[in-house]
């Protein structure tokens, strides 16, 4: 039997045992401090990094869906919009059409009156003027007819006359 | 053929301090986890390179075998530091034990030839650590989460019998928690280093190729069912605690 019993024959020595331990532990620490944690650190920054970014992508993507809902409503407004725009200017232009139409009328209307008036105040001066050179004319006209006897001229037969002729001429 | 020893041998001693092989590899495999440690976290950035996709997809399925173990997602990550280190650690060091070449130093100590390096887990002194490490690190995250007193009651109950009986049950659990964890993983690296030895020794080239990529399985298979019974460990305390 070796010096120590069985524990020599093993081997085992507290010392030994002891450095063993000790070694571990330096490992372990140099290990955790240099490797491990930074590791950790690593991953868990990258995937904080991953997560947000597919946190940010399916924002970006539902933000996208959302414009795209409100871009689509928009256009359909604008469509409608410039429907109801076109419906009013045709009205409008018909309605301006009617006015101008019935404004044309009036002034047509107009003219024609003026134009009316104008010829009988033209009728009436011509009138006037037959009327105001009717016993002049009859009168050279009993002349040339009576030329031989002037003096039987008969002042109120004329008169008579243009009276006749101022009667018909009314 | 080199000498079959149970326990690790001695290199040089500091003072009265003995530096055997497994524990020089242990330092070996610790400088190298340090030194690939400040190598990465030089490189960390947030755009990862091919390596730190490697390790966070590792880290990514680990801390998703966790959750579904522990129940929680933040539970998970409080307790990644200590599974992942016991895991990568031991598979590391198993890794390197069996790592061709490792073997064939040798140095001459008094009258015979010592191997310069030794798997870290054939060495008992390791897995003990490890073992003590994890039964220790459970109960006391166990105590953190619900209190000390809810916790140390599993143990101490002088209520009623049958408690008190359950409690030295779960002492004795726990004592032959640490020699299950530290022996199985003593054995299983120890067993394939002897196994290595001896099929190089019949024969050195191509027959031992398949024990070879035995050993990487094994060595990896041990680093993980340590981590995931530490991991079960510390999922029934502070499950435990919380009834």
């Amino acid at each position: 039997m070796e010096e120590g019993g069985i524990i020599g024959q093993l081997g085992i020595d507290w010392k030994l045992f002891l450095s063993q331990a000790f070694n571990f532990f330096i490992l372990l620490i140099i290990l955790r401090a240099f490797v491990y944690k930074p590791l950790l650190k690593v991953i868990k920054k990258r995937s904080d990094v991953i997560k947000e970014g597919l946190e940010k992508a399916l924002e970006a993507d539902n933000r996208l869906k959302e414009v795209d809902i409100i871009a689509k409503n928009k256009l359909k407004e604008a469509d409608q919009e410039s429907i109801h725009i076109i419906k009013n200017t045709e009205q409008k232009a018909k309605q301006l059409e009617q006015a101008l139409r019935t404004k044309l009328e009036e002034h047509q209307k107009e003219l024609m009156n003026q134009a009316e008036l104008s010829y009988e105040r033209q009728l009436q001066e011509a009138k006037q003027n037959v009327l105001k050179n009717t016993s002049e004319i009859v009168k050279k006209l009993f002349i040339k007819v009576v030329e031989l006897k002037p003096e039987s001229i008969d002042e109120a037969l004329i008169e008579k006359a243009v009276n006749s002729v101022k009667n018909e001429a009314k | 053929m080199q000498e079959i020893s149970l326990k690790a041998e001695e290199l040089f001693k500091i003072g009265t301090f003995s530096i055997t092989n497994s524990l020089f590899l242990t330092f070996i495999v610790s400088l190298v986890l340090i030194f690939s440690a400040f190598l990465i976290h030089k490189r960390i950035n947030i755009i990862p390179g091919k390596i730190q996709s490697i390790l966070e997809m590792g880290m990514e399925w680990f801390l998703d075998l966790m959750s579904s173990t522990l129940g929680s997602v933040k539970m998970a990550e409080r307790y990644f530091p200590l599974i992942a280190t016991i895991f990568i650690f031991i598979m590391v060091s198993n890794l390197l034990g069996i790592f061709p070449g490792v073997g064939s130093f040798t140095i001459e100590n008094g009258s015979h030839k010592v191997s310069l390096f030794r798997s870290p887990a054939a060495d008992l002194n390791f897995t003990l650590a490890f073992a003590v490490i994890s039964v220790v690190v459970t109960n006391v995250l166990g105590a953190m989460a619900v209190g000390f007193f809810p916790h140390i009651s599993k143990f101490i109950n002088f209520k009623d019998p049958i408690k008190f009986f359950i409690g030295i049950l779960e002492i004795v659990s726990e004592v032959a928690k640490i020699i299950s964890l530290s022996f199985r993983l003593f054995g299983n690296v120890f067993a394939g280093e002897v196994l290595l030895t001896i099929v190089f020794f019949l024969s050195p080239y191509f027959v031992p190729l398949p024990f070879l990529f035995l050993e990487i399985f094994v060595g990896v298979i041990q680093a993980f069912l340590f981590a995931m019974l530490t991991l079960v460990s510390i999922s029934l305390h502070t499950a435990i605690s919380e009834h």
